[in-house]
């Protein structure tokens, strides 16, 4: 084959590959502050199911934990205890997932140490290949308190497994962050 | 080039009947397994796929001629996952519902064999007209396919068709037609996906082999009647051929 053929082949491609990355830029430009803007209010959305009339005080990004990745300092509950949202990202070889997840203050008995419990969880994207069997199998009945959060066995266990690990994550980070002498 | 007289239209339906992708080349089976629990998901996912069919019909017809066969398959790779890129995109941020209900599933349209092979089978050897209604039969094929598939499963597995719930610009309506308490949640699960399919394909196959039975036995009485006929003509030219010796 002649060293035009050759050319022309290749310049064909990048011309090829060249359009797509443009066009996918302006698509971008066109559609990510609307992305985004249904992101905040699927946040918001998901905030309230989780802690029903919680205002948010304070919120940043936080680094150094293996899924969470921003947090949200509620206002207290009635109680006195306080109340946060970890939004925590993680993938496996089915698929991204990100969640919310609902952690309240509580105080082991006989003592005044300082707990921090999982209340419920709130499915921002779910792109797991198994995604609908890990709601209604795993999600709901965990949110529903029919399920324990180690009992992964539900159809789509290395998703079940993700989340579990995710939750337990989103604990850690809220007694590195906010533990405190009672 | 002459063009048969009506090609357009037979091209088009082409793709809803005789070469429907999913119940008569059996392509595309796995997002038609996965998105079809409800009607609503699975006009969003037929709808989407036609997109990304025709759009990239559409450019890999226009290039045909540029795309030599050296880069055939990487160029159309990247043309259709342009494509699901754009759409993936679109759908994030103006249909979010549709958007979570199908999930990993819009990606997928990528590797969907019906997108590939129309493109390689079809858009690369003929005109852009003509591409634009071989996809656009194809993608109306495949979405009636899912769309069947999907009623059969929200009907059995919910006793009733919910819309709105997808599409949340039109309002909420929920047809409750089996009375609660007697749906089959099985044919909501993938082994009721399943299960439509086969009886759907058996349905198919069953139609198909009946039609062809009836046009065997019409083509033996053709014969029959025809050698008769013969029969019936070769004794008369005897029997005159004796009449005219008895003269």
């Amino acid at each position: 084959m002649s060293k035009k053929h050759y050319i022309i082949t290749a310049v064909t491609l990048g011309l090829i590959a060249a359009t797509s990355a443009g066009l996918i830029g302006v698509a971008n430009l066109i559609t990510k502050d609307k992305i985004a803007k249904n992101e905040y209010n699927k946040t918001m959305s998901g905030i309230s199911a989780i802690f029903e009339g919680a205002e948010i005080e304070k919120e940043y990004a936080v680094e150094d934990f293996k899924y969470a990745n921003y947090v949200y300092e509620l206002s207290e509950d009635t109680m006195g205890y306080d109340r946060y949202i970890f939004k925590t990202t993680g993938s496996n070889s089915y698929g991204k997932i990100s969640l919310l997840v609902g952690i309240k203050e509580a105080l082991a008995n006989d003592a005044n140490i300082q707990t921090f419990v999982f209340t419920n969880l709130y499915v921002i994207t779910n792109e797991q290949s198994f995604a609908t069997t890990l709601v209604d199998n795993y999600i709901d009945p965990l949110n529903n308190g029919e399920r324990d959060i180690d009992d992964v066995s539900c159809s789509a266990t290395y998703g079940a497994k993700l989340i579990r690990d995710m939750v337990n994550d989103a604990k850690e980070a809220a007694k590195a962050l906010f533990t405190e002498e009672k | 080039m002459a063009r048969e007289k009506g090609y357009t239209k037979k091209n088009f339906l082409k793709g809803i009947i005789a070469e429907n992708p999913l119940f008569v080349s059996i392509l595309g089976t796995c997002p038609a397994l996965a998105t079809t629990k409800t009607v609503e998901a699975a006009i969003g996912m037929g709808l989407l796929f036609t997109i990304v069919l025709v759009c990239s019909s559409i450019l890999v017809s226009l290039l045909r001629k540029l795309i030599t066969d050296e880069i055939r398959t990487p160029a159309y790779i990247v043309i259709i996952a342009t494509f699901v890129t754009l759409v993936k995109m679109f759908t994030n941020a103006f249909l979010p519902e549709l958007y979570s209900t199908l999930g990993v599933f819009i990606s997928l349209i990528v590797v969907n064999c019906i997108v590939l092979g129309r493109a390689e089978a079809y858009a690369s050897k003929n005109n852009v007209f003509d591409s634009l209604i071989d996809a656009l039969g194809m993608g109306v094929g495949y979405t009636l396919a899912i769309i069947s598939m999907a009623f059969f499963r929200e009907l059995l597995g919910t006793g009733a068709f919910t819309f709105g719930k997808i599409f949340t610009f039109i309002p909420t309506v929920k047809l409750q037609i089996i009375p609660k308490g007697y749906e089959i949640m099985m044919f909501q699960n993938p082994a009721g996906a399943f299960i439509v399919f086969a009886i759907i394909l058996a349905v198919i196959a069953f139609i198909k082999n009946r039609k062809a039975e009836l046009k065997a036995n019409l083509e033996k009485q053709e014969k029959i009647r025809k050698a008769q006929e013969a029969k019936a003509a070769a004794a008369a030219a005897q029997a005159q051929t004796a009449n005219g010796g008895d003269k």
